[in-house]
């Protein structure tokens, strides 16, 4: 049984927001109210005595449901050299992250229920952040067969997406949105047409022309927006666009909206933080895809984000070697680390300078994700799962190979130090991590 | 003047100074070239190596004779292009060149930052011979020598220069170090090759070549990739040829002797015509024998030391 106090509580699915007490009880939130006494925390959680309840102080910290992370690469199977799920999910348990959403292109790829399910184990048996598969919509990501779904969902799914490619063929595309109302969940597309992306590396642009690197148009993503969107329209399916990165994205999406087209899209800190002018040709920590956007796209984005028409953060965590990203720029692999550091550069570069509220960021985070994928978690609420964190905005924290879970150090942020991180992360009542160390003894709230 | 730099990566970072200063040095360089015994003592126990990751026998060879003429040992290290290949990367050959304690490296690579990359990893020095898109100096350079030889100072000179700019990394050199020693600069070609985010660049750009042509001083043509039609960049050599070509005609509306360059291998009849490129009004010969120089004179003082160049 867990009693935390003083803390700065954040529920935005309870409209909270304010100094408040929260109570844990076998897994579940028990109470979440203004400063308790020790009679009433007795009598809320059913204990005799007040020593087996654990005692937290919050004072000075914020409190908020764990955050739910929609887009991370897990690599496992087939590179765990890069990452594996159970690195991946300690890794999301020091940033802040309760529940993760892992991609299909593994090595192979996640496209039948054996390795949705091994997937899934795989996660349990790290028992640290909750892993939710995510599974191909097409076979091998070929684009001509789609997956068997409704297997696949019993096998723990709880989305499809070729993410990693974008599906070329628009009559493929329809099908998945039209067969996946059967499953009734998103179908989540990476927006990205091949032929007009080629073998860009990063936004086509005068920093492209200027590095001497093969831009990537802004079309490449937004043509294939409009694509899904109008198929989504048709079929009346249920469409989430993976890391929206281009302001003619965002007004593709804030119209359908308005039409009432069944679509939600995510951002990544990453193209909030950055632009292409940030672009170093010797560093490969800045080649991401979508690639980093031109300054007028990261103002829509943010714009995109405040008024609804994005509708959560997600991370888009893509590990790859040390070796393989200290390559010339063209030739490193797309992707950026992210888990462990995203929060810290949300605090530091978007909310202390007031372009995003704290509340907004846990619902961006946390309530939505949890809502669109119809997941666990998202919520303080008495009866919901106990997945939360505890914030301290004050920690500091050099970023660096040895102090990071991850097996991957592609960030822009080594070396640095940052400032705003989770001292606590509980998952179903567990603590998982406490004082930025992780707990892997399965002790009971 | 005392040289400050390490590598030679790209002209950004030097100063018109440091620019008409490589020239100077190049002009002795040169007068050597044309001697009958052409083997000088000054760098004699430095090494020097060539990385080529393209192929480029010309340059290759230009900065070889450049450095065997100085007196220095020079190796070839010729490496099959392969981004995806699982081999060696450039890092650790970055990790033997430094082990091997090498004086002076010359790269060529197809991509982007590579030159900069390998600079980061060595004590020796880098000179950059052509990375991606990205830069080649030394080719500009030696074009600045070549006008500079026929035009005098390119203070207010007009320069034009046609062809395939988005994928040039002889352009960016160009203008960059044009713009410093203060020409006039127009690039034209066909909007597939000459996109709008050229325009970082700060020059004028044009479509049309004859109305750029009255006043030229001089006309560079590029070379263009012929495969780049069947990546639908333009329609056909013939029209690329009938627009952008530069013939003995179409010169004449300069107005003025203007001298024609190329920094080859020339596709004849599709960039410039054979009669013009033999012609006296073309330099493309004179750039070769230039280039040699250039790079003499930029070899002598990333590795040179201060003495004086003929002793
Ligand atoms: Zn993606």
């Amino acid at each position: 049984m867990l009693w935390i106090k003083n803390a700065y509580v954040i529920d935005p699915a309870q409209r909270l927001s304010g100094i408040n007490d929260v109570l844990v009880k076998d897994g579940v939130i028990v109470k979440s109210a203004g400063s308790l006494q020790p009679a009433d925390v007795l009598e809320a959680l059913e204990a005799q005595r007040l020593d087996d309840v654990l005692q937290v102080e919050g004072e000075g910290k914020y409190l908020f449901p764990g955050l739910i992370d929609v887009h991370v690469h897990l690599r496992e199977p087939g590179q765990e050299e890069k990452e594996d799920i159970r690195s991946g999910s300690r890794a999301a348990i020091k940033g802040g992250f309760t529940s993760i959403l892992a991609m299909a292109n593994t090595t192979p790829i996640v496209d039948n229920r054996a390795l949705t399910e091994f997937v899934r184990l795989q996660g349990e048996r790290a028992a640290m952040a909750k892993v939710y598969p995510i599974a191909a919509v097409t076979k091998g990501f070929l684009g001509k067969e789609l997956v068997e779904m409704m297997d696949i969902l019993d096998g723990g799914a709880v989305a499809f997406s070729d993410d990693g490619k974008g599906i070329q063929n628009a009559e493929m595309m329809r099908l998945a949105l039209e067969y996946a109302k059967l499953a009734g969940c998103p179908i989540i597309s990476h927006c990205e047409d091949d032929s007009l992306a080629g073998h860009g590396v990063m936004r086509k642009g005068e920093m492209s022309a200027r590095l001497g690197l093969r831009g990537i148009p802004a079309s490449a993503e937004s043509v294939m927006v409009a694509r899904d969107v109008l198929l989504t329209a048709e079929t009346g399916g249920k469409l989430h666009i993976a890391h929206v990165s281009t302001k003619e994205s965002v007004q593709i999406i804030r119209e359908a909206k308005k039409m009432g087209v069944d679509v939600t899209a995510e951002v990544n800190p990453h193209h909030l933080i950055f632009t292409d002018q940030d672009v170093i040709l010797t560093d490969a920590s800045y080649k991401v895809n979508p690639p980093l956007p031109s300054a007028e796209d990261q103002i829509a984005l943010l714009e995109g984000l405040l008024d609804g028409t994005i509708d959560m953060l997600a991370t888009d965590h893509a590990p790859h070697t040390w070796e393989e990203k200290t390559r010339p720029f063209a030739e490193a692999p797309f992707g950026i680390n992210a888990l462990e550091t995203v929060l810290a550069a949300v605090w530091q570069n978007l909310v202390l300078k007031g372009k995003i509220t704290p509340d907004q960021v846990i619902a961006l985070w946390s309530l939505n994700p949890a809502r669109r994928f119809g997941l666990p978690g998202g919520t303080l609420r008495p009866g919901s799962q106990a997945d939360l964190v505890l914030f301290d905005p004050e920690y500091r924290e050099m970023i660096s190979a040895e102090t990071m879970e991850t097996k991957s150090q592609n960030t822009p942020f080594l070396g640095q130090e940052m400032q705003g991180f989770p001292v606590m992360t509980i998952v179903g009542g567990k603590i998982r991590m406490a004082g930025r160390k992780l707990l892997d003894n399965k002790e009971e709230a | 003047m005392n040289w400050k730099h390490k590598d030679l990566l790209d002209l950004d970072k030097l100063t018109a100074e440091e620019i008409k200063h490589i020239l100077k040095t190049a002009a002795p360089m040169k007068e050597i070239l044309a001697r009958p015994n052409k083997k000088l003592p000054t760098l004699r126990g430095k090494s020097v190596v060539m990385l080529f990751y393209e192929n480029s026998t010309r340059t290759r060879t230009s900065f070889e004779t450049a450095a065997k003429i100085l007196g220095a040992d020079t190796s070839n290290i010729a490496v099959a292009q392969s981004s995806v290949s699982k081999g060696e990367t450039l890092l650790d050959t970055a990790k033997t060149l430094q082990a091997m304690k090498v004086d002076l490296v010359v790269i060529r690579h197809g991509s982007s930052g590579a030159a900069e990359f390998l600079a980061d990893e060595l004590s020796a020095g880098v000179i950059n011979g052509g990375d991606g898109q990205h830069a080649h100096p030394t080719q500009a350079l030696l074009d600045f020598f070549t006008m500079q030889e026929r035009l005098g100072e390119l203070q207010g000179k007009k320069i034009v220069i046609v062809g395939d700019v988005l994928h040039s990394r002889v352009v960016r050199s160009n203008v960059l170090g044009l713009k410093k020693l203060g020409a006039e600069i127009v690039l034209v070609g066909p909007p597939t090759l000459l996109p709008s985010e050229m325009n970082y660049l700060g020059v004028k750009t044009s479509y049309d070549l004859d109305k750029e042509l009255p006043g030229a001083d001089a006309v560079m043509a590029l070379r263009l990739q012929l495969e780049r039609q069947q990546s639908g960049l333009f329609p056909s050599i013939r029209e690329y040829s009938r627009l952008y070509g530069l013939s003995q005609e179409r010169l004449r509306q300069t107005g003025k002797d203007t001298i024609i360059m190329h920094p080859g291998p020339m596709n004849r009849g599709v960039e410039i015509t054979s009669d013009l490129a033999d012609s006296v009004q073309s330099v493309i010969e004179e750039q070769v024998t230039n280039g040699v120089a250039i790079r003499m004179a930029l070899i002598y003082l990333l590795i040179g030391g201060t003495g004086s160049v003929v002793d």
